[in-house]
Parts: structure tokens; sequence; C-alpha cells
């Protein structure tokens, strides 16, 4: 019997026209990994909060959904809450209590297990996911991904049947959202139990993935395996946006329009390219000339680190140590790092947030010392943070917005000339009148942008603009960046996402080990790295070193032609 | 640190307030002393020497402000030592003001202590069983502080960057915090909605709530219970015999003796040592165990 039947499911929010889901119908049997993917608002978050019925929200549903069998209004309470299990996007907030061990037994609190049964379950519990290290621990003290982990076991003490996961990685690094989705995996294939996942991040899920859903304007496109998705969204949707969030070597194989299996993983992929294509004759870097290493003077600059050594505390150790660092004016310069290495603490230095003990910072060859009270932040810099909903103070944007303009002295026909050019540059213009925590992620992202073009910076610093963002907002955020740029704004940004980083810096470095190191073109910086790199690097390199982007790939393979069998 | 501490917490609580009660509703010198003893010792013994020496010259000081400010002010007593603008300063106001300084100071050191041992977990797990949801409350309360002052310290630093209301006047401060404060409380009213969410999702308001906790009441807890409560049986006993009756005014009575008496006093010297005691016991245990291997 299937766990989860849907049929013909509709939902309209009140107020609303349009239909959030529409007409969905599907199932899902016990023991499968179902991955939903769709772009944000496709009304994925909907549709999930449905199946849960403490979660789901005010408005007009029509068509059924089953659980076993038995309409899900029809559930006794007990029922609903334990066996379907929901895991949110956000892992700060799902925490409730202020302890490890609490956070875990609040649900076994809940349902009424007596202390013993509730003392084996947890630990239990707790073994399995590796919390028993910090089990005494405070919920504060942990990082995103340990979070996200507690979140997790918390609702897995509970036995659910069916677990549903709402972007559950979306804000976490690279490494601990693999470890997570590991987690799952290993879940479904050693418990049996059935997952039901939203997410964007879908090189690491597909390859586990027993089913996809796609998901447009509410209603669901495809529901098949990864590997028939993979050829049958191409075929019968040109030009999906969705067709952007695919893992590397499944959009490698569609651009190709090759007749083959399409590949999941970088393996499959490498023997794709093997099977079907030519290698390249004479390597050649696609730089023929090497640019010339020429030191730039101090007029070329835009912020020029020498020598910075810092920390948050005389007794800490430093998180700075003698950071170099030269960007030049009108370029993008991306800062790749793993997690916690000091990449937001460099920026916090930058911008003056924090003060070095040791070295010198010139913003625009001035030493930043010698910028009086906040001119710094006119005309000159402006730091887009980690987290948009900190830069939001006002009851819509289009207020914030006009704040702006009085801490900038514009007149006011100057200033909502200002606001309605920057509105369209960023196409934001609809999104004016809301209130700033009723935005997406992505359209959070954009506004606050919106705000940081408001002070007309000559440099713009990013911290994780692509974090927890999809691929479509992902390829927007590029064409506002590669605008700006052309305006001749100064770019500095620091993230984790190496295709991002690939496909729009100029120049990139890594941090590693408090220090700025390797800094080079992606070219030569990506196709000189063996682990840290892109998947359409790590998929191609055996025959065309020096493709980085998915692009690159698909052009050379053009080039060189299809092997003749 | 961790062997007082390990007791159960119900066992910590009772202990605490059978020395708090003594030390506060008693003048007799010997049991003071003893308390401050029992204070001292095991503040010192779960803390770092540099910490004991700073509170010791600290009480020091405190001590004698204290025991020399009583007779400046009082001046009961049959025994005057000198005249002050002619007030006599007494022999029993100066031994008063020293005994009142010696009860204030022990329960100083055993309150230091109380923080260390008692911690916030152990609080609520008490005070939950006899209201539930208030421990629940309390729970999250705990967790929120340190997320909404790190929120709050992003904020400013953000607002910081955008230029806006950043002078050093007063005035553009004060602006400052009242909007960041503002901001503050949208973003934790917007949150703590998905907070609710979650609970709800994990079956909150179900009928039958249980409270877990990780404390076990073993069998040394009920052991130390037993002590604790034959100790009070026995502090009962010397209560009837006037063995702790003590008083300063108008002449200082004489300190009870006898065997009686020396019983008692041993008895709660051994308690109110106990808690070091039992730190230093098991840090020599522990150096004999890695000396035999």
């Amino acid at each position: 019997m299937e766990i989860i039947k849907s049929e013909d499911l509709s939902f309209t929010y009140p107020g609303q026209e349009k239909r959030a889901v529409d007409s969905v119908s599907f199932k899902i049997l016990p023991g499968e990994f179902v991955v939903i993917c769709g772009e944000s608002g496709c009304g994925k978050t909907t549709l999930l909060k449905l199946l849960k019925r403490e979660l789901s929200p005010n408005g007009t549903l029509e068509g059924e959904i089953y659980y076993m069998g038995t309409r899900l209004g029809e559930l006794d309470d007990r029922t609903a809450a334990c066996e379907i299990g929901y895991v949110m996007q956000n892992p700060e907030n799902q925490v409730v209590t202020d302890k490890v061990w609490h956070e875990l037994a609040f649900g076994l609190e809940n349902m009424g297990v007596p202390t013993p049964e509730i003392r084996r379950r947890v630990g239990e519990m707790a073994s399995f996911f590796g919390i028993h290290e910090w089990f005494q621990k405070e919920t504060s003290q942990l990082s995103g991904g340990q979070k996200q982990l507690l979140n997790l076991a918390s609702i897995m003490v509970m036995q659910p049947r069916i677990l549903i996961l709402d972007e559950p990685t979306s804000q976490l690094d690279p490494i601990a959202a693999a470890d997570f989705i590991n987690t799952l995996h290993k879940l479904n294939r050693e418990l049996g139990l059935t997952i039901l996942l939203v997410e964007h991040r879908l090189e690491e899920v597909f390859p586990i993935a027993d089913k996809v859903a796609v998901m447009d304007r509410g209603r669901l496109l495809l529901y098949d395996t990864p590997r028939i998705i993979g050829s049958e969204l191409k075929e019968k949707y040109q030009n999906h946006p969705m067709l952007l969030g695919l893992p590397s070597p499944m959009r490698i194989y569609q651009q190709l329009d090759a007749r083959d299996d399409c590949p999941l993983t970088i393996r499959e992929g490498r023997d794709f390219l093997t099977r079907n294509y030519q290698k390249e004759g004479r390597i050649q870097s696609p730089e023929r000339e090497k640019p010339v290493r020429h030191r730039e003077k101090e007029e070329e600059l835009a912020v020029h680190l020498k020598n910075i050594w810092f920390r948050y505390e005389r007794a800490l150790p430093d998180i700075l140590a003698g950071v170099d660092l030269r960007v030049r004016k009108g370029e993008i310069f991306s800062i790749l790092g793993g997690n916690g290495s000091g990449k937001t603490t460099l920026l916090s230095v930058i911008s003056g947030q924090n003060k070095a003990y040791r070295g010198g910072i010139k913003i625009f060859g001035k030493k930043i010392k010698e910028y009086k009270s906040g001119e710094l932040y006119r005309h000159n810099l402006a730091l887009l943070p980690q987290n948009p909903q900190t830069v939001f103070l006002k009851t819509s944007v289009a207020e914030d917005y006009k704040e702006i303009g009085k801490v900038m002295g514009y007149g006011k026909e100057e200033l909502e000339e200002d606001i309605a050019r920057i509105a369209g540059q960023l196409n934001i213009q609809e999104l004016l009148p809301k209130h700033p925590y009723d935005l997406s992620g992505g359209e959070q992202q954009k506004a606050a942008l919106g705000k940081m073009l408001l002070l007309k910076p000559r440099c713009l610093l990013l911290d994780e603009p692509t974090k927890g963002i999809d691929a479509y907002s992902k390829a927007v955020l590029r064409g506002i960046l590669d605008n700006l740029r052309k305006e001749g704004i100064t770019i500095l940004l620091v993230t984790h996402d190496v295709e991002f980083a690939a496909q729009i810096s100029d120049r990139c470095s890594l941090f590693f080990d408090r220090e700025v190191i390797s800094e080079d073109t992606p070219v030569s910086f990506f196709s000189n790295n063996n682990f840290y790199t892109t998947a359409a690097n790590r998929m191609a390199r055996h025959m065309y070193p020096y493709a980085i982007t998915c692009e690159d790939v698909v052009a050379l393979c053009r080039k060189y032609g299809r092997k003749s069998i | 640190m961790d062997h007082f501490s390990s007791y159960h917490p119900s066992v910590l609580l009772v202990y605490y307030v059978i020395v708090l009660l003594l030390t506060m509703f008693t003048v007799h010198p010997v049991l003071l002393v003893c308390s401050l003893l029992g204070g001292i010792l095991f503040f010192a013994a779960t803390n770092p020497l540099k910490a004991l020496g700073k509170n010791l010259i600290f009480y020091l000081f405190l001590f004698f402000l204290l025991a020399l400010t009583n007779p400046i002010f009082n001046h009961r007593g049959e025994t005057p030592l000198f005249f002050m603008n002619d007030n006599p300063v007494t022999l029993e106001a100066i031994l008063y003001g020293a005994g009142v300084s010696v009860m204030l100071i022990g329960i100083m050191f055993w309150c230091k202590c109380y923080n260390q041992v008692m911690t916030s977990d152990k609080f609520v797990y008490l005070f939950g069983k006899a209201i539930p949801k208030l421990s629940l409350v309390l729970s999250m309360a705990l967790r929120f502080i340190p997320v909404f002052k790190s929120q709050m310290k992003k904020i400013s630093q953000v607002q910081k960057t955008m230029g806006l209301y950043t002078s050093d006047s007063l005035t553009d401060r004060v602006i400052g915090s009242i909007r960041t404060l503002s901001a503050l409380l949208t973003w934790c009213l917007e949150n703590s909605i998905e907070t609710a969410d979650s609970m709800k999702a994990r079956g909150y308001g179900l009928k039958g709530r249980t409270n877990f906790s990780i404390f076990c009441f073993r069998m040394d807890d009920g052991i130390l219970l037993a002590a604790l409560g034959a100790f009070l049986c026995m502090s009962g006993v010397g209560y009837q015999q006037n063995v702790f009756e003590f008083y300063y005014y108008p002449s200082v009575s004489p300190i009870p003796t006898g065997a009686g008496a020396y019983l008692q006093y041993s008895i709660i010297l051994v308690m109110m040592l106990f808690p070091s005691i039992l730190e230093i016991k098991g840090r020599i245990q522990w150096k004999l165990l890695r000396a035999k291997i």
C-alpha cells in the first residue's frame, strides 16, 4: 500500500485567484526516496505543508490526501503528529529548548512517553547520529550543520514512517550539506525510511533518489526516475528554468543532444564523454598569452590589504594572519574557502566593522582610518551581509529605500529616480510595497542588494550571495553582477559556491589557514585544483583540462566532435 | 567540580537550603566559622588559586569594614573599650560585627559555588516538576537569550556599514539602538512563528505530556539524603539541649561546652566540609589511580 497518495490535490490561499497547488496527483511507496524540485515560489513548500496536517496553511483545499489508506483529516492526532516527520529550512528557528538532550526528548515528552523509554530512545538516536559528543551542550553553541542534524534526530526519535524535508540544506555550507544528505541516504538505505525531500542542490540528491518530481507554477510537470527526468525534461520543455538547476553531468548531456543514457554522477559523466567525444588534440590554455603579472599601481587598486592581522580578543587565536589582498578597480574578485575559515571576518575588517591590530588597509588608495565617520559608506563601500534580513528595519522595502535618501542627502526627485532606476535594474518593482519578511530568500537578497546600491558604492562586498537561493535566482544574480561590473563597480565576494565563482569572477583565490592564497584567473585557478573545483571540470578534465563551466565543456565537445564508431 | 555536583539536583537543593538556613539564622560563632570554612574550602576546591586569592583579599577587606562599622553605630553592650564623641565603643558590638561579617562572607562563598553547582538545566528540572509548563518556558527562554544577542549584534553592525545613524553623537546612538531594537522585535516575531510550527509538528499540545530529564536518582543520592535527614534530627536534639544558644548583648554569652556540644560541633563541621572533602578525596583518588598505572 502506498504510504502517501494524493488525488487531484489543489490549494488556493485566501484572497488569491491563482492556485498555489494545482491538481497534483502522486503516490509514494514505502521506502522510496522522492525529491521534489522546482523554481522558488512554485508551490513546493505549500504542497509539503499540506501533507503535514499540523502545518497545513489556511485556504481552500480540493482533492484528497491519504496516509496509509486513511484520509489525512481522519487520522487521530497522535498518529498524525508522530508518524509524519517534518524538517524545515532554517536550522535555527526549529530548535525549541536550550539543551541538546532536552531538544531530542521534546517530541517524546509531547507524546507522553515515560522517562526510562525516552532515555533509551534518545540514547539510541544520539548514537546513531553521532550526537553523543555534544549531547550535554547548549543548543546555541552548535554550528548550523549540527543544528540541522539535531532537528532531524529530534524528529527521528518519534519514529516516523515518512520524513518530509523542506530544503533542509539551503542554509548549510557544502560540506555540512553533503553530510546531511548522506545521513538521509543512510536512513533510507538502512532503516527503509520513506523520504520526501525538496532540494536546490541536486548534484548530491539525484544519484540517490528513486523518483524525482518537477513542479512548475503549482502543477506537477513530471514524476519519474531521475534518469528519465533528465531526458524528458529537455524534450518536453525546452528552455525551462529548471534545466539550470540540474546536476552538471545532466546539463552537459542535455545541451549536447546526445543519444545515450543520461549520466547522473560525475563518474557516469566522465564515461559518457569518453564514450562519445574526441579528446582535445593539442591541449592549449585558453589564455594564449599569459597575463603579465605586473604589480598593479596603487591607483588601479580598489581594495588593498597589506599584512593584516586580526583577532577578536587578546586571549583568542588569530583569525587573520598576514593577509595580503589586492583587488583591482572594476573587477569581480572571489574568495573561496571552507566554513569558519574566517572569510566573513575578513570582510568585516575590510568594511571597517572590526579593526585589524596590525597592517594597513587602503580603500581606493586612501587609508581606512582617514575616512571620517560614515564617509567610507557613502559612495565608497557597501557590504551585503549573509543574512539579508538584517538589512531591513521598516515595514516595506520602499520605506527602507527612502531612508537611505535621508542619510545620503538626496533630493526627493533624485531619490525617486534612483529607486526607480535600481528597481528596474534588479527587476524588483513589484517587491517595493511588500514587507521585507514576506519575500522569498532570493527576493530578499535582491531587495537588500538594491538598498546597498542606493548608497552608490564604488566597491561592493558580498558575503555568501548565493546562500539559500535556487539555480534560477543565481543566474539572475549573475546577470545583475555582470551589469554592475560594466558600470565600473568593483565587486569582492566571499563564497563556498565553486560553480558560481567559476562563472562570474575575473580572479579567484582561496582563503586557507588565515590567509588568502593562490589568487589567479578562474581558468587556471580551477584547472590547477584537483578537488576544489567545479563539477564540470572534474567531469571533463581528462579530456579538456581547461574547461571549467558546463558551457565550456559543451563548446569543446562540439568543437572536437563525436567519436566515429 | 564534578564530584559534588554529580549528585541529584533535589539532593543538592536540600543541602544548600540546610546550609544557608543554618548559616543565616544563627549567631553561634562555632557554626559560623564552620560554614565560612566550608564555603571557602569548597570554592578553593572548584576554582583556580588565582580566583581564590582575589576573592580572599576582597572579602578580608569587607570583613574589617563590617566588623569596624558596627561598633561606630551600635553602642549596646556592657564593656566599653573607649569613647568616641561621647559614645561608648563596646567589645560586644565589635564581636557582633565580626560575627555578622563572618556569616555574610560565608554565605557569599556558598552562593558563588551555588552558581557552579546548580546550573540552569538543574534549576529548570527542579521547578519543572512542580510546574511543567514553566519549565518548558524557562528552557525556551534560555535558548532565546543567546540567539537574541547574536542577532542584535549582526543587525547593528550591518546598519553601521550602511552609514545610518553612525556618528558618535548621543542622539544618533539612541536613535540607532531604538531602530535596531524594533527591527529585532519584528525579526523575533517572524521567526518564532517557525518555532511554533516546529513545536506543533512534533506533537506539542497532545494530551498527557511527560517531563524528561537526564538526572537519575542513584543510591548515593539516597544515602546523602538520609544523612542530611539524620543531621537535621541531630541538630534538633542539639537545639533542644540549648547547644546553639548564643547572644552578644548585653554581654557575650559563653560558648556551650561539654561532650554533647562537641559532638554537635563536629557533626556540623563534617556537614559543612562535606563538598570540599568530596572534591579533595576525588582528586587524591585520581592521583593514586594514575600512580598505580
